[in-house]
């Protein structure tokens, strides 16, 4: 089960390896460069750091924008850490405007300047916003296109898998997330089991037996045979109750209450 | 000691009541207290709430939780209610005087519903149920299933009255909303692991429906088999290949034609105006069809001429996105068609585009063979009469 699990987080980290910069593929040595930035002073691209995280944005595009509030609010979650983040905007957008946007979401990252878009040629960017990720070699080992849904999840996601901090198959487990599907018999049967046991409580054996049969129709468990042998017991139907203990031990042979259960029948039996 | 009306002014007024109503040809009065305590409850799970969310916490609905009289036949009944047991829940066993219930109202429902204590756990959960349980469901029956208060689509449109509008008003319809689970066909209304509640990722979803044979639009057209589509083409635009349909298709409906977000151009031919890419300028920039002159922002050149303006920038007869390339996937690079449609007929015209190295040609189709080259030294061929474009 488990060898199953690590082959589909495999699969799907697989299926998303295959996107990336149209030059630059997963794998390939990204080659740093020194760029202006908003503030004036020249920042490098990739960092001396464990993780390299770089955003090319154009704030002039819906989703980019849609993108930067989370991408601050992922690098404001990753403080302390050895990431290095950087944007990445192309000079022929107004300079005004980037700043205006980058002080409305709280991006602390330095933003690059492109001049006349040589980056972006290089790399072969097309869609924005979209996020690389670097190794401490400079090695991309991550492209994160912009999604409308868990955008901000699968940005953080990338970066502790990068630091190491969560694995493939957690990684895997957070870009294609575990379905949340409603309820489903087992859960129903479930709850009939736990208001049986309620009833029990109060000793309304009646409607207990009632809900446990309930129960055991939806999801035979050992939890619900025991329970029915116990409030057999209680109404001194020790045959029945015996034969629900048994029922359960076949289920479950460790089961406490039918081990328990199974010997006071006998004991009465004698 | 407050009044119950002080408190119950705290939003809750349709709750708490004193009445009568039949059971069972009897009529019994439902005690002031145990609602009025259920409603304490709500108050301060609801504060709680607020403590852990960033958003504003969307004001509860008010509800009616007495019994509905047999007589209305209700849908679902909850167990403890339909077996007489009210004291797994009130103070006392008497459904003439229940008294006050024992616990605070999550908790009490999540003693025998306790898989629920892991459903919440999920990363995202529902404002509505975290405060509530009662915000949707009646804990004794309901005229509807599950013990809900209302029709599960009108419940939840209800509160969110922004879809709602949206559904009511738009142009274009999903027929997800209406059909089935309606809302639960994609969200999940108490905890999820994707945002905004849904079940699974947006694509995930979608090819539930759109990955079968004959599904077809409100106005009866059928659409594509997206799973059998994207089987077939490996070459697949950004967001489809990141699974992300809502990036251009808006679920809920919209006046756009395939419930796109933005303006898309349904033609193949169009006189040049930027607000007809809108959706298409979510993600691409706008100068890959502006500019004249380019070495980075497309591969699609001839040296420094860039051929998306040639083909797109025209005053008339425009070449729309289309025109070249499919929007979901193709069997070609950059999701480049195969054939494109010429004449009435029907009739697919091969496109034969062929990439190479340092560039590409399209051979035979709109025009005869063209190859273009993206190193900065052009390599076009010389252009003779013959070859003037064509109309596809």
């Amino acid at each position: 089960m488990r060898r199953l699990a690590y082959l589909a987080a495999g699969g799907m980290l697989w299926s998303l390896s295959v996107l990336a910069f149209a030059n630059v593929p997963i794998g390939a040595v990204v080659e740093n460069v020194s760029l202006p930035t908003l503030t004036g002073a020249p920042q490098n691209l990739l960092g001396d750091t464990n993780v390299s995280v770089f955003i090319f944005i154009n704030p002039e595009l819906a989703h980019s924008n849609q993108a930067l509030a989370q991408i601050a609010a992922c690098e404001k979650e990753m403080t302390g850490k050895p990431v290095h983040w950087s944007a990445v905007v192309s000079d022929r957008i107004s300079r005004s405007k980037v700043e205006a946007e980058i002080k409305s979401v709280g991006l602390s990252m330095p933003v690059l300047i492109d001049q006349s878009d040589a980056l972006y040629g290089k790399f072969g960017v097309v869609l924005h916003p979209v996020v690389g990720i670097t190794d401490q070699n400079r090695k991309l080992i991550a492209y994160q296109p912009f999604a409308k849904v868990n955008y901000k999840a699968f940005i953080c996601a990338q970066v502790r898998h990068a630091l190491k901090e969560i694995t493939d198959e957690e990684l895997a487990e957070i870009l294609k997330p575990t379905a949340a599907v409603l309820g489903g018999e087992a859960s129903v049967a479930h709850r009939f089991l736990r208001l049986a046991e309620k009833q029990f409580q109060v000793k309304n054996y009646h409607q207990a037996l009632a809900n446990i049969q309930k129960s055991l129709e939806k999801n035979p468990t050992a939890a619900a045979h025991s329970l029915q042998g116990r409030i057999l017991a209680a109404q001194e139907k020790s045959a029945e109750a015996a034969a629900a203990f048994e029922a359960a031990l076949k289920l479950d042979p460790k089961d406490p209450a039918a081990l328990e259960g199974n010997k006071g029948t006998k004991e009465t039996a004698k | 000691m407050p009044q119950p009306e002080n408190i119950l002014d705290n939003g809750r007024k349709g709750i708490v009541r004193t009445h009568r109503r039949g059971f069972k040809g009897r009529e019994i009065r439902t005690t002031l207290l145990s609602l009025l305590l259920l409603a304490c409850g709500y108050v301060t799970l609801a504060a709680d709430a607020k403590k852990d969310e960033a958003a504003p916490v969307a004001k509860m609905r008010k509800n009616d939780l007495t019994p509905i009289p047999d007589l209305q036949k209700p849908v679902s009944a909850h167990s403890p209610y339909q077996d007489g047991d009210c004291s797994l829940c009130h103070q006392n066993k008497d459904r003439t005087n229940p008294g006050a219930i024992l616990k605070q109202v999550n908790a009490l429902c999540l003693d025998c519903h306790d898989d629920f204590g892991k459903v919440m756990a999920r990363k995202y959960s529902h404002v509505a149920a975290r405060v509530n349980c009662v915000s949707c469901h009646n804990p004794h029956n309901a005229k509807q299933p599950k013990l809900l208060v209302e029709e599960s689509g009108a419940l939840c449109l209800s509160c969110h009255t922004t879809i709602s509008n949206l559904v009511t008003n738009a142009k274009v319809k999903h027929d997800a909303l209406t059909s089935d689970a309606k809302c639960m066909n994609c969200h999940n209304p108490h905890a999820a692991n994707v945002e905004h509640l849904l079940t699974r990722l947006p694509f995930d979803l979608c090819v539930g429906c759109h990955g079968k044979d004959g599904i077809k639009d409100q106005d009866g057209k059928v659409l594509t088999n997206m799973k059998k589509l994207l089987a077939e083409n490996p070459e697949q635009h950004g967001p489809v290949a990141g699974k992300d349909c809502s990036a251009c298709h808006s679920p809920h409906g919209g006046n756009n034609f395939r419930l796109l977000t933005k303006e898309y151009p349904a033609q193949f031919y169009s006189p040049y105006d930027p607000k007809l890419y809108d959706l298409c300028f979510d993600c691409h920039e706008a100068s890959v069809v502006k500019d004249a002159k380019t070495t980075t922002l497309t591969k699609f050149r001839n040296g420094d001429q860039n051929l998306h303006f040639v083909h797109v920038n025209k005053d008339e007869r425009g070449r729309t996105c289309r025109a070249c390339h499919e929007v979901h996937a193709s069997k070609q690079k950059h999701q480049i068609r195969d054939a494109v449609p010429y004449g009435k007929t029907g009739y697919m015209l091969k496109v034969n585009f062929i990439q190479t190295a340092t560039g590409g040609s399209c051979a035979q189709t709109c025009h005869l063979t063209r190859s273009y080259t993206n190193s900065v030294v052009p390599l076009a061929p010389k252009k003779t009469d013959s070859e003037q474009p064509k109309a596809p």
